[in-house]
C-alpha cells in the first residue's frame, strides 16, 4: 500500500515537472479560449457579416461546448461561458467590427 | 540629327503611346461600382463545377465541401456567381489568412509611396522588436522571422500560438504578444508560416504612418481606389490591424483585389502597388525548400511555382497562378495566363476540398470553351 502511494506521488511528481511546469502558461490560459472564441466569433458572424442567429449559434460549435451564450442586441455585446470563464466581445463600428474584451473590460458589462 | 527632327519624333512617340494607352483603355473591362456581368453558357462543365463546389451541404456533421459563395472574373467581366444561404452577394465574409495577402497590398501601397524598405529592420516601425534587430521587413513578409511560433488551430489549442495571441494571453495587444516571444533561428534562414509575422508587419504599418492616418489608412491606401466598400478590418484594444485573420468582404469586392494583382498592381490608369513589389508578392522564399505537396510561399501570397525536385503544388493550373489563402477554404485564387480571377468563400471543416481539384474543373468551365 504505502509502495503504491509513493509510486503514485511519484508519477504525479514527474508529470507535474515534465508536462504541466514547462506548460503552466499554456495550461492556465486554455479554459479561457472557448469562452473568449465563441463570444469573440460570434459576434462577428452577427454584427459583421450579418447572419441570422440561429446560423451563427451553429457557426461557432466547437468540440468543446459552451455552456452560456448571452447576446445582448442593444449594446451588440455578446458573452459566452465555457470550461468556468466568461468573456464577452462587442461590435465597435461598420469599419471596425467587433473586438474581444480585456478582462476589467468584461468585467463592466452588465 | 537636328534639334527639329528629334523633337518631331519625340512627339510621334509620344502620340503612338497615348494611342496605345488609349487602346489599352477601350480594350480592358474595369468594374465601376459593380461588375460588368457576360454569365457563362450552362453546361456539361458548369454542372460539374457546381457538383463539386456546392454539393448538398451537410449541415449536421459539418462533413465535405460547403462552399458559401464563388465569383469568377474573366478578364474584368464578372461571368459567374453563387452563394449558399446565408451568404449573399452582400456578405462581408470572414476571410480568416486571406487577410494577409491583403496586408500586403496595404503594405505594397506604403511601400510605393517610399514609407519603407524591404531591407529596413523591422524594429525600425515597431520598437518593441528591440530584442529582434536582425529581423527585416522582407522576412516578415516572406515568413521567416525565426521566431519560436505554434501555428496551430482548434486541432491542437493547448500551445498554439495562434489561438493564444486571438483569444487569450496576446489578444489586447498581439504585436507585442508576438514580439515577446524568443528567435529559434536566425532571419531568413528558415521558412515558417506564422500569423504573428503578419500581426508584426500590421503594427510596422502603424510605425511608417503619421498616427491619425492609419485607422483610415486600409480604406484611403487601398478599399477606396478599388472601389471596394463592403471592408472590415477587426483591429486590438491598442487598435492595431489584426492584420493576420480579421478582415471581412464580399466576394464581389475580394475579386477586385484580384483583379489590381491580375493586372500587375495596377488600376485602370493609376498604379496603386510598385511591378517590383508585385514580383516580390510573386517571388518563391528565397531558399525554400519544397515539402510534399505543399504550398509554395512567395512575399505574403501563395504560389504554384514548380521549385527543385517538386512539381507544381497545383498540376492543374499553370504555373503563373498565385492566391491568398484562409482558414476553412477561403481563397482568392488568381491565374494570369487565363485572365481569370475566382473567389471563394466556404466553411470547409474537414479536408475533403482540395484546391487542385476545383482549379481543374473552373478550368473547364470559364476557360475551356464556355466563357465567351
Amino acid at each position: 500500500m504505502r509502495r503504491r502511494h509513493a509510486l503514485l506521488l511519484g508519477s504525479a511528481v514527474l508529470l507535474v515537472a515534465t508536462v504541466v511546469w514547462p506548460n503552466r502558461a499554456h495550461l492556465a490560459a486554455f479554459p479561457d479560449i472557448i469562452g473568449a472564441y465563441s463570444a469573440k466569433e460570434y459576434c462577428s458572424c452577427r454584427y459583421v457579416s450579418g447572419n441570422p442567429a440561429d446560423y451563427c449559434q451553429v457557426y461557432i460549435q466547437q468540440y468543446i461546448p459552451i455552456d452560456q451564450l448571452h447576446d445582448e442586441p442593444a449594446s451588440r455585446t455578446v458573452t459566452a461561458r465555457g470550461l468556468g470563464r466568461t468573456h464577452s466581445a462587442v461590435w465597435l463600428g461598420p469599419r471596425e467590427g467587433c473586438r474581444l474584451l480585456a478582462e476589467e473590460e468584461a468585467a463592466a458589462v452588465p | 540629327m537636328s534639334a527639329i527632327g528629334f523633337s518631331v519624333r519625340f512627339l510621334v512617340a509620344g502620340l503612338a503611346a497615348a494611342v496605345l494607352a488609349a487602346g489599352r483603355a477601350v480594350a480592358e473591362d474595369w468594374p465601376g461600382a459593380g461588375w460588368a456581368r457576360q454569365p457563362v453558357a450552362r453546361g456539361p462543365a458548369l454542372e460539374a463545377f457546381e457538383a463539386y463546389a456546392f454539393p448538398p451541404r451537410d449541415e449536421v456533421g459539418r462533413r465535405g465541401v460547403r462552399s458559401d459563395a464563388v465569383v469568377v472574373i474573366r478578364d474584368g467581366v464578372l461571368v459567374y456567381e453563387h452563394y449558399a444561404a446565408p451568404t449573399t452577394a452582400n456578405t462581408p465574409h470572414l476571410v480568416w489568412s486571406v487577410s494577409k495577402s491583403l496586408l500586403a497590398c496595404l503594405l505594397g501601397v506604403a511601400y510605393g509611396e517610399g514609407r519603407f524598405r524591404l531591407d529596413d529592420p523591422a524594429l525600425q516601425y515597431y520598437l518593441p522588436l528591440a530584442g529582434h534587430p536582425d529581423l527585416r521587413m522582407r522576412h516578415l513578409l516572406n515568413w521567416t522571422s525565426g521566431l519560436a511560433w505554434e501555428e496551430d488551430y482548434e486541432y491542437s489549442p493547448l500551445k498554439s500560438s495562434v489561438i493564444a495571441m486571438l483569444y487569450t494571453r496576446g489578444h489586447n495587444d498581439m504585436a507585442r504578444f508576438v514580439a515577446r516571444h524568443q528567435a529559434d533561428t536566425g532571419p531568413g534562414t528558415r521558412f515558417s508560416y506564422s500569423s504573428g509575422d503578419s500581426v508584426l508587419l500590421a503594427a510596422a504599418l502603424k510605425g511608417m504612418l503619421p498616427a491619425e492616418r492609419y485607422a483610415d489608412y486600409p480604406w484611403r491606401a487601398l478599399f477606396e481606389p478599388l472601389g471596394i466598400t463592403s471592408a472590415v478590418w477587426e483591429r486590438d484594444a491598442t487598435g492595431t490591424f489584426i492584420g493576420a485573420s480579421y478582415a471581412y468582404l464580399s466576394a464581389r469586392d475580394l475579386a477586385r483585389v484580384g483583379l489590381l494583382m491580375l493586372r500587375d498592381g495596377r488600376w485602370g490608369e493609376r498604379r496603386l502597388l510598385p511591378a517590383d513589389w508585385v514580383a516580390f508578392n510573386r517571388s518563391p522564399v528565397p531558399g525554400y525548400q519544397p515539402r510534399g505537396e505543399g504550398l509554395v510561399p512567395g512575399g505574403h501570397w501563395w504560389l504554384n511555382l514548380p521549385l527543385a525536385r517538386a512539381s507544381r503544388p497545383w498540376p492543374d493550373a499553370p504555373a503563373d497562378t498565385f492566391a491568398a489563402l484562409g482558414h476553412w477554404g477561403q481563397a482568392l485564387y488568381v491565374l494570369p495566363a487565363e485572365k481569370l480571377v475566382i473567389v471563394r468563400f466556404a466553411d470547409d471543416r474537414d479536408l475533403s476540398y482540395r484546391h487542385n481539384d476545383f482549379l481543374h474543373l473552373a478550368r473547364a468551365a470559364f476557360v475551356s470553351g464556355e466563357a465567351r
